[in-house]
């Protein structure tokens, strides 16, 4: 892992070229650019509000105002998106590349780490917009008198900015670590079978739905499924990022530790188990 | 000089020392072996489950011993399956190989595939970069040489189009030109050159040749005997994964052409037995059969050599009566050239067969002593036609009768024929240099 992290700042350069050139192939031809990163999880929301909230009336608890629900939700869609992309992406990223791996000596750890990167970099791109909500929800909080009086008897303090934002950049940074080694771990297992890539846009799927990102926690923990948010990082990582975000609060240390063990254990299983293998890329494709 | 070296490398097939020494490049009995799988989840079971390994080995390439000289320019020839890419991929370091040593000295330049990792909606001048950093140079060696590339390449205002807007030939230019301008100590060519206009194959070679005289090594991939020999002195033929025999280019070429007129036999007899397919008509009175070649002797050959003797023989058999059938053979090139075409009757001396009775058998030959066709396929076209009529009718037409291949070691002439110059040079004052042949 130590040498597989070596050899990628040995490549940062290319790595950054990389990353541009990936940055910029998602919108060239297209006509509204970069705008995409923004309205792509503005699109989602709405899609998801739709279904959940004004369909399937899923209720968050007496105490919060729908401003905060869509905070709550939006965050939650970005951090996915990010997450997803980079995974299923990263699953194929040696096979899409192959000419590069067959054709030319190439450090290929860096194609995992690209396409992440630049999921990532998408991700900050979209927050100025999660930024924008936020500053909306606090502005302006529920006038319902039913939400207000929950609130008061909760002791829930509606949607609250401040400076445990600056939490952001570190769970960014852990989320990153963790796409990563998932990553390279399925980057290198699709070799070895090609069918990991169908797979996987299955399993994300599956994975979403059971991480609350359309519904509160709760409604698992009330179904007896608590056992299922126990072991997925991703509900860790998501409870979070809502702490940070929507309430003002620094994350749960427990949580904080538990995800930083999990990242770094993917990115040691991740990185071994694709320094093990390299050698045997070029014939494996 | 060049003597030496040959030595050299035959004395390298077993070298003892480990040092490179003035080596660029040293294989040691390097093998590769790749593992075949009946079905593609059997590779998996081998990874995560004992009792492995399952599926075949195939050794693509097997006990190579090489030592090429620092400064040489050594060609790769073999057929296709020879391992000669498994080999350019063990030598660059692309892949590692299965068992034995590969040392190079110096930065490898490798046109494996021209333009690897272009990226199609980028324009050249993108690409050029992202090729430059995947290639291993810093942004300072990018900057320094990027003027030279894109003059090289000779793309113009193509140079800020996306590559996907690229003809073949422009890809190519621009993959070359960035791939040669890398500096490379070692430079490993395969068959890269086979695309492009002649006026840039003219300045590839011009600048390969640049890199023989700045001493650097030069590896040529090739299964053209021809370019092979222009370009290297000393040839290395592969067959099945080996080294089959290593040496100057001139004793290397006769074994690649002895073991290529085998081949070609044998590939154009499986042709030859084909060739019900092409169209035949005819109103059938007289049907021709068999239809052979010879070179010399009365062993049939479908593979000839330029200015060797070249015979056919067509059998034929009569199943009814008729007056004046004449018997034809046309020359096409496999582009459909018509290269000639001859009867026995119309000559200064015609045969004239008179009426020919049912059931004739027989054969008629046509003949030359010297083949005069060049290097390539080629095809015959036979018929019989009825000159008893005003205009000649077909008794039996068969397009696309038979195949032969020209295969030339020489590469005297180039072209379509061999044509007998007589070349002279005329220096004022100085005796007039004459060349006959």
């Amino acid at each position: 892992m130590i040498q597989l992290l070596g050899n990628l700042a040995q490549n940062r350069s290319l790595l950054r070229t990389f990353v541009a050139r990936d940055l910029r192939a998602r919108y060239v031809g297209s006509s509204l650019g970069f705008f995409w990163s923004v309205i792509y999880p503005i699109m989602n929301l709405a899609v998801y509000l739709l279904v959940f909230q004004v369909i399937l009336k899923m209720t968050w608890g007496p105490d919060k105002s729908p401003q905060e629900v869509v905070l709550l939700m939006l965050v939650s869609i970005v951090a996915w998106t990010a997450f997803s992309e980079g995974i299923s992406r990263s699953t194929n990223v040696l096979v899409d590349h192959q000419n590069l791996i067959q054709k030319v000596v190439f450090p290929s750890e860096v194609l995992p780490a690209f396409v992440v990167s630049s999921a990532m970099i998408n991700m900050v791109v979209a927050l100025p917009i999660v930024i924008g909500v936020l500053f909306y929800a606090m502005l302006n909080p529920s006038e319902d008198p039913a939400v207000i009086a929950a609130a008061a008897a909760s002791g829930h303090r509606g949607v609250q900015i401040g400076a445990q934002l600056l939490w952001v950049p570190v769970l960014l940074v852990l989320q990153t670590i963790f796409t990563v080694g998932l990553g390279y771990f399925f980057a290198t297992f699709n070799l070895y079978w090609r069918d990991t890539f169908h797979v996987m846009g299955v399993a994300l799927t599956v994975w979403m739905f059971i991480t609350p990102i359309f519904y509160p926690a709760q409604r698992m923990i009330d179904q007896g499924y608590s056992w299922m948010l126990e072991i997925n990082p991703m509900h860790w990582l998501m409870e979070m990022y809502r702490d940070v975000f929507a309430a003002n609060q620094a994350p749960d240390p427990e949580l904080l530790v538990r995800f930083a063990i999990a990242s770094v254990a993917a990115l040691f299983l991740g990185a071994t188990f694709f320094d093990r293998q390299r050698s045997r890329f070029p014939d494996l494709l | 000089m060049y003597d030496t070296e040959t030595e050299r490398a035959k004395a390298g097939s077993r070298p003892e020392s480990a040092g490179l020494g003035s080596s660029a490049i040293i294989a040691r009995g390097a093998s590769k072996a790749y593992r075949l799988y009946d079905k593609p989840i059997h590779r998996l079971w081998d990874l995560i489950l004992p009792g492995g390994p399952r599926g075949r080995e195939f050794w693509a390439v097997r006990d190579v011993y090489l030592d090429i000289p620092q400064g040489a320019t050594v060609g790769i020839i073999g057929e296709n399956g020879a391992g000669k890419s498994t080999l350019l991929k063990l030598l660059t370091g692309i892949t590692q190989p299965t068992t034995g040593v590969i040392e190079t000295e110096g930065r490898i330049a490798s046109l494996l595939e021209l333009g690897a990792g272009f990226h199609p909606e980028f324009s050249g001048r993108e690409n050029i970069r992202l090729n430059c950093s995947i290639l291993g140079m810093s942004d300072e060696e990018t900057e320094a040489r990027f003027q030279e590339i894109v003059e090289f390449s000779e793309l113009g205002e193509f140079i800020d189009r996306p590559v996907k807007t690229y003809s073949s030939g422009m890809h190519v230019r621009l993959g070359f030109s960035v791939a040669t301008t890398v500096d490379p100590d070692i430079l490993i060519i395969d068959e890269a050159l086979s695309v492009g206009d002649e006026h840039f194959k003219g300045k590839c070679i011009n600048r390969l040749n640049d890199f023989q005289e700045m001493g650097k090594t030069t590896l040529f991939v090739s299964h053209d005997m021809g370019s092979i020999k222009s370009m290297c002195k000393h040839v290395v033929l592969m067959h099945e994964g080996r080294i089959l025999e290593q040496g100057t280019a001139e004793t290397v070429a006769d074994e690649y052409l002895r073991r290529a007129h085998t081949r070609g036999n044998e590939r154009i007899s499986a042709i030859n037995r084909q060739t019900d397919a092409y169209p035949r008509w005819g109103s059938g009175e007289i049907e021709t059969g068999g239809i052979e070649l010879f070179a010399d002797g009365n062993e049939p050959t479908n593979v000839f050599e330029p200015g060797s003797p070249f015979r056919v023989r067509v059998q034929f058999e009569a199943h009814d009566s008729c007056d004046e059938p004449v018997f034809g053979i046309g020359v096409y090139r496999s582009d459909g050239t018509y290269v000639n075409g001859s009867n026995h009757f119309w000559r200064r001396e015609p045969i004239e067969l008179g009426r020919v009775a049912k059931g004739t058998k027989g054969h008629v030959e046509m003949a030359f002593e010297k083949l005069p066709l060049l290097q390539g396929s080629y095809y015959l076209s036979v018929f019989v036609y009825d000159h008893g009529k005003a205009a000649p009718t077909p008794i039996d037409h068969r397009e696309h009768a038979a195949a032969f291949e020209v295969l030339d070691a020489n590469h005297l002439q180039h072209g379509l024929l061999f044509l007998p110059t007589r070349w002279s040079v005329h220096a004022e004052g100085a005796e007039p240099r004459i060349s006959a042949e």
